[in-house]
């Protein structure tokens, strides 16, 4: 007896699992016939990323409330979010862009940029339309079907360096740029755009060194680094190896001192929270966005939404690009309505995303995101990113203080190198 | 071997068949019946999930093979699973050889690189074996981040689908026939390996190197056979998951993957011929469940604090972990035993 007391409730959860999870009609979602667009969302809420996927995540399903909620939702009809949590992990992410295509979304959108690495392919050959808030160059190089919320790693990269070499770089000749990156696309797409750019913009990279996510020193990378004596050291990663690395070079008494650069997947309030304000005084980033509470149209509304339903991501703003990837696939459906009908788009099927796409994609022309980041264009049909403007930061006294307009990041036609993917 | 109530073996034939009855021969034909059409009534993503969990059951048979029946633990098997996935790219797209043969290769090769890590299994076993194969999984994925020119590092590879002839393997259902033949085929290599010399070898070697040297077996051969098999395997399973994907990265391929698949073994039940296959359905289908539930708790109770629901997902696998280990350690295999020997003496227990 006492042994069939567990393989009962065993059998009963696998069955529960396979009618549930599989099989075809159990999906919680509405039926079609009503005036309802379904989107699917991918957002990392566990796992290795969730520090970034769980706020970005929240601003998202957010700012779909707002819209259903305050503005009636798009053109009369009701948005519907379809998410998953990819739990950071390839095979999950590739599963669920399946899930989402079955779940009847007109298109899709991925936080990070390893998720849509897992999902892109499906999509591409699905002719399924997608968005990534976090992208890299492998992305979007070919353009096909996935298009970038923002600038990627490599963009940040090349902002920075310019901005590096036009405001802060006094001495002659080509500086000394050393570079730390996380050992995914995060980090390697800075590194693709450095070997594509920094001969043309007079840097050199005297060194790459690779870190992992789960990272607990640093110091023989950074002890390596020192000895090639660099002028500038830009980090890409995220918040926790990011301040790692800035504590092992604070500890190294590297910073103060060495002029250091983030691109955009680390430099956010955590990176301060996690670090401290002592090591982070002075650290330049790059963002895509506008800092939080900045006099913008949309920040009033998205900061009332953030205070009264997820009170921790105050100030975070990565919470700020969930919301403004939201507002983004808002206006995607606005413009595909105004042309295909919205019947067209509630079935959600291989018609729907070619309509999606051709209508409302590609039909997004310098969408402005109520001024919470660069203008968004996804009419290019050679360059796939929505936004090409970033904004240099600096820390001072633990706050991300901005010191630049927007500033363009080139397209920089990765697939034309010999190199590239080769 | 256990037989039904009533049932004896009159020849050696009988005495050494895998499905003895006409009842299992029944329900084995029902089975595949049920599984071949699938394809028919499952949405994409359902197929999908079946597609993913056939690989995992290739590439946990090859583990079974290693660390459930010859006892050497390694941590490293998404690193093997890793060659041979690139073995396929790069043989499809440079070379362009036939998917048939560069699958085979992926196996080949993997099962190579098995043999090198395997190699101090000769001097150490246990833990520190298992040491020695988080290394291969390390070096395999610092290899394919840097052999840009091959493997082009963080862009990863893009692979066409799998064709023989001129027929592709492009839809969900048609890739669900070719992964579900490897899966078929690779179950009953496995379950035949067990009952031959060289499974009893293994079996031996696992429950005592010494006592295996001093009745004869060599243990090293055998030990890096079970290396080559186990890995040869994982090159397989890398294949098709190559294949299955269209596109890789080493992102795929993660020390957290390898972690998983010594899970799976364990819940499934090590040394045991269906274990890998109940491993494997049991974690791939939770994984799924606890995808859909997340939003459905979230969007039902919304009182409750930022994370909880998405948070299930670890939750739900430790605890599966700590449950099995506590309570059945030796996985679900051994409660298909016992469901199979109460089922047969129904109504009587004893």
């Amino acid at each position: 007896m006492r042994r069939r007391r567990m393989t009962v409730p065993l059998a009963l959860l696998l069955l529960a699992a396979l009618a549930v999870s599989i099989l075809p009609g159990c999906t919680p979602t509405t039926p079609v016939t009503a005036k309802v667009i379904k989107l699917g969302l991918s957002i990392p809420f566990t796992g290795a990323a969730a520090e970034k996927g769980a706020p970005i995540g929240q601003g998202q399903l957010d700012a779909f409330k707002y819209i259903n909620d305050e503005l009636g939702g798009v053109e009369g009809y009701t948005i519907e979010p379809v998410w998953y949590d990819t739990n950071y992990d390839a095979a999950k992410a590739t599963t669920i862009v399946k899930k989402i295509m079955d779940d009847g979304c007109s298109f899709f959108t991925v936080v990070a940029s390893k998720d849509m690495n897992a999902s892109k392919e499906a999509a591409n050959r699905a002719g399924f339309p997608g968005m990534v808030c976090f992208s890299s160059p492998s992305l979007t190089h070919p353009p096909k079907h996935i298009y970038a919320q923002l600038p990627d790693y490599g963009d940040d990269w090349a902002a920075f360096a310019r901005y590096y070499l036009e405001s802060i770089w006094k001495g002659e000749g080509k500086p000394k740029m050393a570079l730390m990156l996380l050992n995914n696309s995060t980090g390697y797409g800075v590194k693709d755009a450095a070997r594509a750019a920094a001969d043309e913009l007079g840097i050199e990279i005297v060194a790459v060194e690779e870190h992992t996510a789960t990272t607990i020193s640093e110091t023989d990378a950074l002890t390596r680094i020192k000895d090639k004596n660099p002028d500038v050291l830009f980090i890409s990663s995220t918040p926790a190896p990011t301040a790692v690395i800035l504590k092992n070079a604070y500890d190294l008494k590297m910073i103060p001192g060495l002029t250091v650069g983030c691109a955009h997947a680390s430099f956010t309030k955590a990176l301060i929270d996690l670090a401290g304000k002592d090591v982070t005084q002075g650290i330049y980033g790059v963002y895509p966005t506008v800092n939080w509470g900045d006099n913008v149209p949309g920040m009033a509304k998205m900061m009332e939404y953030c205070n009264k339903r997820h009170p921790e991501y105050a100030g975070n703003n990565d919470y700020l690009i969930g919301w403004a990837s939201s507002l983004i696939n808002a206006e995607i459906v606005r413009q595909a309505i105004k042309v295909s009908g919205g019947d067209a788009l509630v079935k959600g099927d291989a018609a729907a995303w070619a309509l999606m796409e051709k209508n409302g994609f590609m039909n997004v022309k310098n969408y402005d995101v109520e001024g919470l980041h660069g203008p968004v264009n996804f009419s290019d049909p050679v360059d796939k990113r929505g936004s090409k403007s970033v904004k240099i930061f600096q820390v001072k006294d633990g706050l991300l203080v901005s010191q630049t307009g927007w500033v363009d990041a080139p397209n920089i036609l990765y697939e034309n190198l010999d190199w590239f993917g080769k | 071997m256990s037989l039904p109530c009533g049932i004896r073996n009159y020849s050696y034939d009988t005495d050494t068949a895998i499905i003895h009855t006409r009842t299992q021969w029944v329900m084995f034909i029902l089975f595949l019946i049920a599984l071949y059409t699938m394809p028919l009534y499952l949405p994409r993503f359902g197929l999908d999930v079946i597609n993913l969990m056939g690989i995992t059951i290739v590439s946990i048979v090859g583990l079974n093979i290693l660390v459930g029946y010859c006892g050497q633990l390694s941590i490293g098997h998404a690193g093997f699973m890793a060659v041979g996935a690139y073995t396929t790219a790069i043989l499809g797209n440079s070379l362009g050889l036939p998917f048939l043969a560069s699958l085979v290769l992926s196996g080949l090769s993997a099962g190579l690189v098995g043999l090198l890590f395997g190699m101090p299994s000769l001097r150490v076993k246990g833990f520190y074996l298992a040491i020695t194969t988080i290394a291969a999984q390390f070096i395999i994925i610092w290899i394919i981040n840097h052999w840009t020119d091959v493997t082009h590092g963080s862009m990863g590879i893009s692979v066409e689908p799998a064709s023989i002839g001129s027929f592709q393997f492009d839809t969900e259902a048609k890739q669900f026939y070719l992964i579900m033949s490897v899966a078929g085929l690779s179950v009953l290599f496995a379950t035949n390996l067990a009952r031959s010399r060289v499974g009893r070898a293994f079996i031996a070697v696992r429950d005592n190197d010494l006592a295996a040297e001093v009745m004869g077996i060599n243990v090293f051969s055998y030990k890096l056979l079970a290396f080559f098999l186990g890995c040869f395997f994982a090159g397989i399973a890398g294949s098709l998951f190559a294949q299955w994907r269209g596109n890789i990265t080493s992102e795929d391929f993660t020390f957290g993957q390898s972690i998983l698949y010594i899970g799976i073994l364990i819940i499934g039940g090590l040394g045991t011929a269906i274990g890998p296959m109940l491993g494997v359905i049991f974690i791939r289908l939770l994984e799924q469940f606890v995808i859909f539930l997340s939003p459905m708790i979230e969007q039902t109770f919304s009182g409750l604090p930022t994370g909880f629901a998405t948070g299930l997902s670890s939750l739900v696998f430790g605890l599966a972990m700590i449950v099995f280990l506590i309570f059945e350690p030796r996985g679900l295999a051994h409660r298909w035993q016992l469901f199979k020997a109460s089922y047969r003496l129904w109504p009587f227990s004893y």
